[in-house]
């Protein structure tokens, strides 16, 4: 999945000669909390909610006022990042420096943002959780072809497979989640234990009392 | 009294003969009330027409479903939901399923004309089918359409689901529409099938606070998921004043159903039909509809909802199973059936982490209860 799926656009941006009033509306009213900031076009710096509260705070050394330009509260220069950027690599920026936004430049033209939420959304899709599907949790051993061998018993089931996350575990497993389009996925389960799958989820069931 | 609505064309929606939601399920119980000196003595009603099944379905998916009905080959049908592992494809289906759809649907009309207060369709509770494609075994939405008459005859319905699985076809299809309130109590979407039914899926515009979804830990037994029922259920419902209840009555909830991972026993189905029953007496001057749904395990379901038949004609309920039965249906009972109706106490081994279980849905039942008390004022 690319940055350019999920970004936002068009953007709201502001010139650099606004005052952090001005902007301090413009993010209450659209319900914003990032706002990159632009002098002739170039994109110069990003203006966060959370920059103007500690900006104009009576706590903080020099407060700024209401009428000051944008320019004194803005962090700049801001970190940026590609649309053909995979979005992992655009959350693995935005958590390594703690910010909250990314704008989206193609050369020097800002084309979107990428925000928290986006990402949000992105992980949304990427577990498949935005369509009708059961979640079946598998340990892989950590070695090649395993994946395949499991999707391949899954085809010859002919079930369809809406997502698969895979994640390393201490126990030098991949843990592998699927959400598959199946209501029967406990039969789905025994077989896959016959042929010696390690399934996690769903557990088998406790026998009843005669 | 009790109408019951059946007819022997219900068996044609057969997906055939590897599928759990066969239609033998529907034998074996009809064969235990017999058995019980109850013989069931059903209403035929009329297949719905197209009309009908178009005011829930779009056309372009009921013109799929009519096709592949004909037998046509459409490689297309899979984004209908049709010809997968859960909704094969099977020779007149359109015409088997539109039969489910009018039993449902002349159930409805039966209770606006005042001819009826309660009705069980014996059959039927397609949930799961969307707007515009079969999910999970449900072709058309039989309780949809029969929603939708009430709506459109004046009444607000109350859609109460007890099935294993979240009820989302009939919360999508009237998610936004403030006369229809859906409940619905499942095992947790994090894990099951359709994976939706979460607490803040409430409704949407004047609707909001209308879609109510109790998700329950897997493993939760009777105790737990009464306590969860009761502490939502008579609330909504009193908060709603529905004029009908159309209750989703699948059995799968029960702990030897082969899907899930819920631990209801038949005592539990029991308190919660009686419940069911006085909420209607509270609220809808006794006015219910009633489909069967979901339930995998022959010997479990023919018990399930021959307590339910008998609790709704305010029968006793017996408790050996008869020997007759058991013999004639022996090679789809399986090894688990006992010799009484209701299970043995106890049913199954105890499973560790009860309370850790029950403790969890107290919690998810708090956060719903918060978000739905905005709404109640």
């Amino acid at each position: 999945m690319l940055v350019k799926e999920i970004m936002r656009k068009p953007v709201t941006v502001i010139p650099v000669g606004t005052t952090i009033g001005e902007a301090d509306q413009i993010l209450l009213s659209r319900g914003f909390r990032h706002l990159p900031v632009v002098d002739q076009g170039r994109l110069v710096g990003v203006l966060t909610d959370r920059d103007i509260r500690f900006a104009t705070s009576s706590l903080c050394q020099t407060p700024r006022s209401a009428g000051d330009p944008v320019s004194l509260a803005m962090s700049s220069p801001p970190l940026t990042a590609d649309p053909l950027d995979p979005v992992e690599d655009a959350a693995r920026i935005m958590r390594e420096h703690k910010i909250g936004c990314l704008p989206i430049l193609e050369g020097a033209v800002l084309v979107g943002i990428l925000t928290g939420m986006d990402l949000l959304d992105a992980l949304m899709i990427l577990t498949g959780v935005t369509k009708p599907s059961s979640r079946l949790e598998v340990a892989l051993p950590d070695r090649p072809g395993e994946l395949a061998r499991l999707t391949a018993f899954l085809a010859t089931r002919h079930v369809n497979i809406h997502s698969i996350l895979t994640y390393p575990t201490p126990d030098a497993t991949v843990r592998t989640v699927l959400r598959v389009d199946s209501t029967q996925i406990r039969p789905l389960a025994e077989e896959l234990r016959v042929a010696e799958f390690t399934v996690l989820w769903p557990l088998p069931k406790p026998q009843p009392i005669p | 009294m009790t109408t019951l609505i059946h007819r022997p064309e219900y068996a044609s929606y057969d997906f055939g003969p590897e599928h759990p939601f066969t239609p033998s399920r529907l034998a074996v119980l009809l064969d235990l009330l017999r058995c019980l000196g109850h013989p069931a003595a059903p209403v035929a009603a009329p297949a719905a027409t197209r009309e009908d099944i178009l005011s829930v379905h779009d056309e372009a998916f009921v013109a799929m479903v009519e096709a592949l009905d004909r037998g046509e080959t459409r490689p297309e049908a899979e984004r209908f939901g049709l010809g997968t592992p859960d909704n094969p494809i099977f020779p007149d289906m359109d015409l088997a399923a539109r039969w489910l759809v009018g039993g449902a649907l002349h159930g409805a009309r039966m209770l606006m004309e005042g001819a009826e207060t309660r009705v069980l369709q014996l059959g039927g509770g397609l949930h799961h089918a969307q707007r515009d494609r079969a999910a999970g075994f449900c072709l058309y939405n039989d309780l949809a359409v029969a929603i939708r008459a009430f709506v459109d005859h004046g009444w607000r319905v109350a859609y109460l689901d007890i099935d294993l699985h979240h009820g989302d076809g009939v919360q999508n299809l009237f998610y936004d529409n403030d006369q229809v309130l859906t409940i619905s109590l499942h095992e947790t979407g994090h894990y099951l099938y359709p994976g939706t039914g979460h607490i803040h899926e409430l409704g949407s515009g004047s609707a909001r606070g209308l879609s109510v979804n109790i998700p329950l830990e897997p493993f939760t037994e009777s105790e737990s998921y009464l306590e969860a029922f009761e502490a939502v259920v008579p609330q909504t419902l009193e908060q709603f004043s529905p004029h009908v209840l159309v209750v989703q009555a699948g059995a799968d909830a029960h702990f030897a159903d082969p899907l899930g991972d819920l631990a209801l026993t038949t005592q539990a189905f029991q308190t919660l039909y009686r419940r069911i029953l006085e909420l209607t007496d509270a609220h809808t001057k006794g006015r219910v509809l009633m489909t069967l749904g979901g339930g995998y395990e022959a010997q479990v379901v023919a018990r399930v909802w021959t307590i339910l038949y008998l609790t709704l004609m305010d029968l006793p309920i017996p408790e050996d199973l008869p020997r007759e039965w058991l013999e004639r249906w022996k090679h789809l009972l399986g090894p688990e059936v006992g010799r009484t109706l209701q299970d043995p106490k106890p049913a199954f081994p105890e499973l560790p982490g009860r309370e850790e279980r029950a403790r969890r849905n107290q919690d998810v039942v708090g956060r719903l209860r918060d978000s739905l008390l905005r709404y109640w004022l």
